[in-house]
């Protein structure tokens, strides 16, 4: 399984590599730069300022320094916060949406699965059609509405928790379960209708059949065969919530690092943009093998390749 | 099962906000964004210059009415013409870690913000400085051939290019501030960062934590009495609405009201709003039809009532055709086009204009909320005035400022904010040398005035200069139509006293005190 996991994490350097050169050419192809600014600045000034950053070099030679700088772990300044370099703000950020978003990751998939296997036991029954409104609710409802319902109900009227802010553990509860929801609300029905179907098996009627209790036909049969659905899901998901999220850190005034998918690229900030993109194309790249080495052992049939 | 759950419910309960509001002594404002850097040769942006207008001063500072007063200088005298400059600094001033005052720092700092290497976006405000703009550019290597000199520790002397006679003005502004060489070699780009950054203002920086919070602590060896605020706090609360709720608790003092909340606490005691220094126009393309025709250009701008943009946008806006804001020194009230709808339809009927004809006119703004409703109802405006059609189109921020400077479409909204209280700020924009003039309008007349302007220390012939080249742009030629000026809308708190807002949001909070 060690051989597997090295194996994968190769593999994973040339998809990073391509990541970067598309994000790195994308962003030169957006109109406006860095330094359009509403007082224009004389000519004199944006040539000192294109030399300081390597922006007078061609292209493709901007784009050699700035690999060879990645490979050092050099993600160059950033072109917005003068003075800091890209990797240190990600390393000051990255951090904070890590906890949230671990927080979120947790309640979206034990809520998920629980709600899910509910109403799937429960299948036709009130609960069942409740819980199964409630998951839709949760898919449509926008999280910047969300997020200010929480707060408006649970921070101002009740005082509860804090409306927002990062003080401390409280402070993460109304937005780990703004980020939660949506996808536990998928979770919830991906669980219900995979255990669904589960259900109905042949092997499941075998274990019933040989007296298991249901109890057991649940928890070992049909849960942990109906719970590949949601892990095949659980591997993106992973990079989106621990990479924080813009309207979330936004409404609940987090210093995360979700802000500068957004922000970055309104400031047209390239190093910064191209840091957050290779942070999240390398969480994605781990929690896909992750996700394969976690099918194995949910599914014996499942072999993983290059394991002894 | 049951008892989990009680427990749950009192661990939630019991962790609730804390105390995070402000005892006495301690003012927490929210400053929306982190400040993109400390380094005063560097910053550019709103937020960084309220954090340095309070960790720094500069040779002169800005008093409550904008006026320049003395502060690191306790008098300047000025060469008979006009281009040399004398500071004579405090002999009391010290950093916060005791180092003195020396005349030599604003030497380092000025040639620093001049040389080439640095990069700083703001160099072209020391440009009237004898060969500052040849330095700036590389032309010249040497900084001793800058007309920047110290004269023993407590003397500066300066020689400009040509007579300026607001450049004490210019020295309120957070580039010319001192610096410490010494700092800037031993820690780099960390210098601004807590523990290596030392100040000569009112407070000191404590914390920083980035994107998050900033702490101000007031500064034992400030040269000046020590300010009643023993500390503030700067969050970085993005999202207006939220900082709002904050305010609501408690946790903020002072917060910016979005637009939309405004009316609802315009009775509200603690509500404080004040027109800026902040002028918003439409400008017109003069070098495509049908701009390049001034008759056009003239109807547009009579076709235009500023009383509807205040009750459009409900922010405290202030109708103005002048350029040169209210609150300006040299401001006009009575100049600029006037509505008169009768005679914008002549002026048209006069160019050969039938609207009828006409194909639609495109107008440009960058997409956000306020400059929407501003687009919709000139767009009407005109429509119902002039019976011209106005195809409206909105652009990502850096989009449309790149568009602009590569070509400018027939209409665009562009704003512009004082650097500093002297009309030349404004009025330098529409020179023909400007980068900033978007319009393709360039005038002799405007630039020898404007120019003369600048050299003028007789305030008469100053306002006679500034009238008749504000004639020539608003009312002869029409480049642009001024729109409005905006105005800051507050929420401060009753336990802070002696805040006073000003024209140019510049935060004074040396006085303040937080009961």
């Amino acid at each position: 399984m060690i051989l597997f996991f090295f194996k994968r994490l190769l593999q994973g350097i040339p998809v990073l590599f391509m990541v970067a050169t598309m994000t790195f050419v994308l962003l030169r192809f957006l109109p406006g730069g860095p330094f359009d600014r509403e007082k224009t600045l004389p000519p004199e000034i944006l040539r000192n300022i294109e030399a300081r950053y390597h922006l007078d070099e061609s292209v493709p030679e901007q784009f050699i320094r700035y690999l060879s700088g990645v490979l050092r772990g050099d993600f160059g300044p950033s072109y917005k916060y003068t003075g800091r370099d890209v990797s240190d703000i990600l390393t000051d950020s990255f951090p904070i949406s890590l906890q949230l978003g671990s927080l979120a990751l947790m309640i979206a998939s034990f809520g998920g699965v629980a709600i899910g296997l509910t109403a799937a036991v429960r299948h036709g029954s009130v609960l069942d059609r409740g819980l199964m409104l409630l998951s839709v609710a949760g898919m449509s409802v926008p999280s910047f509405v969300l997020g200010a319902l929480l707060v408006l109900s649970f921070g101002l009227s009740l005082g509860w928790l804090p409306a927002a802010l990062w003080e401390g553990p409280s402070y993460a509860v109304l937005p780990a379960l703004t980020l939660a929801a949506l996808p536990m609300a998928y979770i919830a029905q991906l669980t219900r209708s995979s255990v669904l179907e589960v259900m109905h098996l042949d092997y499941v009627r075998t274990a019933r059949a040989k007296g298991l209790s249901e109890r057991a036909v649940r928890w070992r049969h049909v849960l942990r065969n109906a719970l590949l659905a949601v892990v095949t899901y659980l591997g993106p998901l992973v990079a989106v919530l621990l990479t924080g999220s813009f309207v979330v850190e936004q409404i609940f005034a987090i210093p995360g690092m979700g802000r500068f998918f957004v922000t970055a690229v309104t400031n047209r900030d390239y190093p910064l943009v191209l840091g957050a993109t290779l942070v999240y194309a390398c969480l994605i790249i781990l929690a896909n093998i992750v996700v394969d080495i976690l099918y194995a052992f949910l599914d014996p049939r499942i072999r993983l390749d290059g394991a002894r | 099962m049951r008892e989990v759950r009680v427990a749950f419910v009192l661990i939630l309960l019991s962790c609730g906000p804390k105390g995070l509001s402000g005892g006495p002594g301690e003012l927490r404002i929210n400053l929306g964004t982190e400040p993109p850097t400390l380094d005063w040769t560097l910053a550019t942006d709103n937020v960084s210059v309220t954090v340095i207008e309070q960790l720094m001063r500069g040779l002169m500072v800005l008093d409550a009415d904008l006026q320049p007063q003395p502060a690191l200088a306790e008098r300047w005298e000025v060469s008979k013409d006009g281009r040399i400059y004398t500071f004579h600094l405090r002999q009391d001033v010290r950093w916060s870690d005791g180092v003195p005052l020396h005349a030599d720092q604003f030497v380092f700092s000025w040639c620093r913000l001049l040389a080439p290497a640095t990069a700083a976006e703001y160099a072209y405000f020391l440009f009237p400085i004898l060969g500052a703009q040849a330095f700036n550019a590389g032309e010249i290597t040497d900084p001793n051939q800058l007309g920047i000199r110290a004269l023993g520790a407590h003397v500066l002397r300066i020689e400009l290019e040509a007579p300026l006679v607001y450049f004490p003005s210019l020295t309120t502004f957070m580039v010319t501030f001192p610096g410490r060489a010494d700092l800037i070699e031993r820690y780099g780009d960390a210098w601004t960062e807590p523990g290596h950054l030392q100040t000569l203002g009112p407070f000191v920086l404590d914390e920083w934590e980035h994107e998050y919070r900033l702490v101000l602590r007031a500064n034992d060896h400030y040269y000046l009495d020590r300010p009643p605020l023993d500390r503030i706090v700067g969050y970085m609360v993005a999202e207006a609405t939220t900082a709002l709720i904050l305010f609501e608790q408690g946790v903020l003092d002072i917060v910016r009201l979005p637009p939309l909340e405004i009316r609802r606490y315009l009775d509200h005691p603690m509500y404080r709003s004040k027109p800026q220094l902040r002028g918003y126009y439409y400008g017109f393309n003069t070098k495509e039809s049908p701009f390049d025709d001034v008759r056009v250009r003239r109807a547009f701008a009579h076709a235009i009532d500023r009383s509807e943009f205040p009750q459009v946008l409900k922010g405290g806006e202030v109708p103005s055709s002048s350029w040169i804001p209210p609150g300006m020194p040299h401001h006009n009230a009575a100049i600029g086009t006037h509505f008169d709808p009768d005679k914008a339809r002549a002026l048209l009927a006069e160019a050969g204009i039938d609207p009828e004809t006409l194909p639609p006119v495109r107008a440009v703004y960058n997409s956000e909320q306020r400059h929407k409703l501003v687009a919709e109802n000139v767009q009407a405006q005109w429509r119902r005035n002039l019976g011209i059609e106005i195809e409206l189109e909105n652009r990502e921020w850096k989009v449309f400022l790149r568009e602009l400077n590569v070509s400018p479409p027939a209409l665009y909204r562009l704003g512009w904010g004082a650097d500093f209280p002297d009309p030349d700020n404004f009025m330098n924009l529409f020179t023909s040398h400007s980068a900033n003039n978007h319009t393709g309008w360039a005038n002799a007349r405007f630039d020898q005035l404007v120019q003369d302007a600048a050299r003028e220390s007789d305030p008469v012939r100053r306002q006679v200069l500034y009238d008749g080249a504000q004639r020539i742009l608003l009312e002869e030629e029409v480049p642009i139509i001024p729109f409005f000026v905006r105005a800051i809308n507050l929420l401060v708190a009753e336990r802070v006293k002696n805040f006073e807002l000003n024209a140019m949001d510049i935060f004074f909070l040396d006085r303040v005190v937080a009961e």
